[in-house]
């Protein structure tokens, strides 16, 4: 794959549990996703998904391995170097949309523009949100606003910084059916208007079938069975 | 929004809490203020008094402080009183009846004398001479002056002068006459006292005094000391004794006084020298007076400095200490208050470290938002310290003889006060800015799988 936005080689992530076992839980040869390219990881509970996604996001170094995005290896950067680029150049969206309770739409995205190497800018928090249809809800904390409305606020906070990548881990996992669609719809259709890869994690098949490159995680991850030592 | 938004965000998220314990510290805050301004308003009372135009004050033998506290800031009783005749040795001849300088005249270069005992409506009573007002200076070096009226004339035996206090206190003013209670406010009731002028106010204790002829005053009831007939014969000074159609004044041989005011005069200096500092006579007036045995000579400045050194300092510092716990008992509230913060908004916290925030913003965001508590408490606490002082003001007035207002400050320790609690704030919020520095994203944003 030329010039991949995500490149991992050779990685590999265990933990040690309480009794003294250690359990291998990514052992990963080669993962690459293209810049701009919107993909499918599916995979069952235990599989590994939300240590992957914490690999790529730079929330957790591997043990072995190097994990580079955009070219930057976050294997080998201390930790707020990752945290730098985390700010700079991925958005997360996560199964519980994780939205700050206390603040109000256009502060969730702010507060993403907080970390960011760019000031903080009102005008395009607002131009964010009115790009998911909640041009009339800026002022609403996430308690007055309706599930899919919520999801919306995380996806325009997702694209705050102008990321190359966006990583969403189950999106649609707390959804009803009727608004999966448009969860899907309205990351597709954002990460497109702006050249973002997109990854979306999930175990429903009717939602990974909706994108063009569609991989199960025992593909690729060798310790998805979990070998234990 | 930078991180001072973000920590005043959660200051809002948590107004109540945040707002009792802005509170507390506002309470503690206060309580140090007042507790500092009042201090310092005492001390300037007695420090203002001690430096009134004079630097002596002779008595009868007894406690110097307690001559002190009684001749100059009006509060304690009078030890005794001493005798018309040694109050006579500190005049030169011109005001003596047998035109002989008194043995210490030389050493004198103002004799005031004060008679004490009388009241009116809880103020004390002071008779004495005009000179009180003429020779005397407010301690700042300036003469008295008044807001109203004058002075009142020797030959005025039935005229007084009010202090600032009484008079706003009372309602009296010029013209109106007042009558003196003998030994207390419920004893006899003395002949009237024309008020002939209103001081301007001083900020000492001159302001809380009634000040009367001591010419009038000898003339009331109990105030003539019994003597034996042939006593009478001692002559009176010309000022006194040769007026004419004023009531017939008291016998030399019935008066006593409470206490001299003296400001010694500075010794002969030699030709060609610079002349030398009148402390010099003073220290050797005072070892003649007090080996004496008529009376005693103390210095108000001396017996003060002690007085504040042995009382005032020490319960000043346990005021501060009392109210320094209760400032470090408001730390404890925002250090309880952070802990919950932290502990209610880890997941928030893996949520902003997860959008790419760094331990050091978030260290950095639970700080800010201490100091923002303590500082916003801090303020409102001093503002509240300020205002009880000026709620106070009145009566510290009136029994402290300075003035205490809203405005009345200890500008360098009031300074200190915002990085006081600045620091006080970083150390109650320390161990929870480290608990949510430490906070682990992937546990508490972890999914499935």
């Amino acid at each position: 794959m030329a010039n991949p936005i995500i490149d991992l080689i050779d990685v590999r992530k265990s933990f040690a549990m309480p009794g003294g076992e250690t359990v291998d839980v990514l052992d990963i040869p080669r993962f690459s996703v293209a810049a701009g390219e919107h993909c499918a990881l599916e995979g069952q509970s235990g599989s590994g998904k939300s240590t992957l996604l914490n690999v790529i996001s730079g929330i957790m170094r591997p043990d072995a391995g190097r994990v580079l995005l955009d070219g930057i290896d976050l294997a080998r950067i201390p930790e707020a170097g990752r945290d730098r680029v985390r700010a700079d150049k991925l958005g997360l969206v996560f199964q519980s949309f994780n939205l700050l309770p206390g603040f109000t739409a256009l502060e969730n995205v702010l507060v993403a523009m907080a970390f960011g190497s760019e000031r903080p800018d009102r005008a395009r928090a607002a131009s964010l949100l009115e790009a998911v249809g909640l041009q009339h809800r800026l002022n609403h904390k996430p308690s007055a606003l309706s599930t899919g409305q919520q999801q919306r606020v995380a996806v325009a906070r997702a694209l705050a910084n102008r990321p190359r990548v966006v990583l969403a881990d189950e999106p649609t996992a707390s959804i009803d059916a009727a608004h999966q669609q448009q969860v899907i719809d309205l990351l597709r259709n954002t990460c497109s208007q702006q050249n973002v890869a997109l990854v979306v994690v999930t175990h429903a098949p009717e939602v990974a079938e909706q994108f063009p490159r569609r991989i199960r995680l025992e593909q690729f991850n060798r310790a998805a069975a979990g070998h234990r030592h | 929004m930078n991180l001072l938004g973000i920590a005043w965000r959660n200051i809002r998220q948590r107004w109540l809490t945040s707002l009792l314990t802005a509170l507390s510290l506002a309470l503690g805050v206060a309580l140090v203020v007042a507790t500092l301004v009042t201090g310092g308003l005492v001390k300037q009372a007695f420090e203002s008094g001690a430096g009134l135009g004079y630097n002596m004050i002779v008595g009868a033998k007894g406690s110097p402080l307690q001559l002190v506290l009684n001749s100059v800031y009006f509060i304690s009783k009078p030890i005794e009183n001493i005798s018309w005749e040694f109050y006579q040795q500190f005049l030169p001849a011109a005001e003596r009846a047998d035109g002989i300088d008194g043995t210490f005249a030389s050493s004198s270069k103002t004799a005031v004398p004060i008679c004490m005992g009388d009241y009116f409506k809880g103020f004390r009573v002071i008779g004495t001479n005009a000179a009180f007002f003429n020779r005397i200076t407010r301690g700042d070096g300036q003469p008295f002056a008044f807001s109203s009226g004058s002075n009142f004339r020797d030959d005025d035996f039935f005229a007084g002068v009010l202090g600032a206090t009484v008079a706003a206190k009372l309602g009296l003013k010029t013209g109106d006459r007042f009558a003196p209670t003998h030994g207390a406010d419920d004893g006899k009731v003395h002949d009237p006292f024309t008020v002939a002028g209103v001081l301007a106010r001083t900020d000492t204790p001159v302001d809380r005094g009634v000040f009367v002829n001591m010419e009038g005053f000898y003339l009331q009831d109990g105030h003539a000391k019994p003597v034996a007939d042939d006593a009478t014969a001692v002559a009176l000074a010309p000022a006194v004794a040769q007026l004419s159609g004023a009531p017939a004044p008291l016998p030399a041989a019935q008066r006593e006084v409470t206490a001299i005011l003296l400001e010694t005069a500075a010794p002969p200096g030699l030709p060609g020298m610079p002349p030398l500092p009148a402390e010099l006579t003073a220290m050797g007036l005072r070892t003649a007076i007090n080996e004496g045995r008529d009376g005693q000579a103390a210095q108000p400045i001396a017996e003060i400095r002690q007085l504040l050194d042995l009382f005032v300092r020490p319960l000043e510092l346990l005021l501060l200490l009392v109210t320094a716990l209760v400032v470090l008992v408001s730390a404890m509230g925002i250090l309880v208050s952070m802990v919950g913060s932290a502990l209610e908004r880890s997941r928030d916290v893996a949520i902003m470290r997860a959008l790419g925030a760094r331990r050091s913003h978030v260290l950095a965001t639970v700080l800010i938002e201490a100091m923002l508590l303590a500082v916003g408490g801090g303020l409102v606490g001093w503002l509240l310290g300020h205002l009880l002082v000026g709620a106070i003001g009145p009566w510290i007035s009136t029994n402290a003889g300075v003035s205490a207002s809203l405005f009345s400050s200890v500008p360098l320790a009031e300074a200190l006060l915002v990085p006081f609690l600045i620091l006080l704030a970083i150390a109650a919020a320390l161990l929870p800015a480290i608990a949510a520095y430490r906070t682990d994203v992937s546990k508490w944003l972890q999914g499935p799988g």
